[in-house]
């Protein structure tokens, strides 16, 4: 069921510099807003926003580095998204097998 | 473009009005999806979906009719408070679609809404993401990346 997904972690990941972002933490490991600044078209602190979402969803996890602080992916956080992704696809795929089997069934009863 | 989307196509050995009335008809409606359906299935109408949680406890979800173009098109709007009008940012749209094929049914459903939900200042920066940044692009790496830290174990 749809409304049983975790808002914070849609809108987290639903925005596409976030998504950008969670790429390049995957592909070049551990970084900082500066870091990931150099590699996206927007500025350090529209970054460090995004981050922020990011850490609050769980989707990051955030250590002091220095002035910065640096961010890597939580592999179990972004396993469950995508789970939760994947369900929704398959929640609908039900509910459609199951429209299917009424509708047939309603049809043989008419003819 | 919206990436925050479901489509899917399916079809169904049933007339077109057959297909529509269990779609937008919520005594059918609640064979295949929630527990209870209360609503008038004429566009505008306002009213709520019910589903019942694992520990029993009731849940009921607004549901606001869009479009009723009987038997092509049915499209309402979900997860808003009950009571609360539909909107792009509270509610998911479903918009179910029927095209006569043969003596049967093609059914489309899209569900769109994802991208929308908590959208907040990041819509400035999202104007200037690279489009290959999609879903379609992020999902099957996802799923790749995910598939080697499960090998890992």
């Amino acid at each position: 069921m749809t409304a049983a997904v975790d808002d914070r972690l849609w809108s987290a990941i639903g925005d596409p510099t976030r998504r950008r972002l969670l790429y390049l933490l995957l592909a070049c490991g551990p970084s900082t807003a500066t870091g990931l600044s150099a590699q996206v078209p927007v500025t350090r602190q529209a970054v460090t926003k995004h981050l922020v979402v990011l850490d609050r969803a769980g989707l990051v996890r955030s250590a002091s580095a220095g002035r910065e602080r640096r961010y890597e992916v939580d592999a179990a956080q972004l396993a469950r998204a995508a789970a939760q992704l994947n369900s929704v696809g398959a929640a609908w795929d039900a509910r459609l097998q199951r429209i299917k089997r009424l509708a047939e069934a309603i049809q043989r009863s008419k003819r | 473009m919206d990436h925050g989307s479901i489509e899917r196509e399916i079809r169904i050995d049933a007339a077109p009005e057959v297909v529509f009335d269990v779609v937008s008809n919520p005594e059918h409606v609640e064979q295949w999806w929630p527990d209870g359906a209360r609503y008038d299935p004429t566009p505008g109408s306002t009213g709520e979906i019910v589903f019942t949680t694992p520990s029993g406890e009731r849940a009921p979800t607004g549901f606001e009719v869009v479009d009723a173009i009987p038997p092509r098109r049915f499209a309402f709007r979900w997860t808003q408070p009950p009571g609360e009008p539909a909107r792009a940012d509270n509610s998911f749209l479903v918009i179910f679609e029927l095209t006569p094929a043969g003596d049967g049914t093609l059914l489309r459903m899209t569900e769109t809404g994802f991208r929308e939900r908590g959208w907040d200042d990041a819509k400035v920066a999202a104007e200037h993401a690279d489009h290959v940044s999609g879903w379609d692009h992020f999902l099957p790496r996802l799923t790749a990346y995910l598939g080697r830290l499960g090998a890992r174990r």
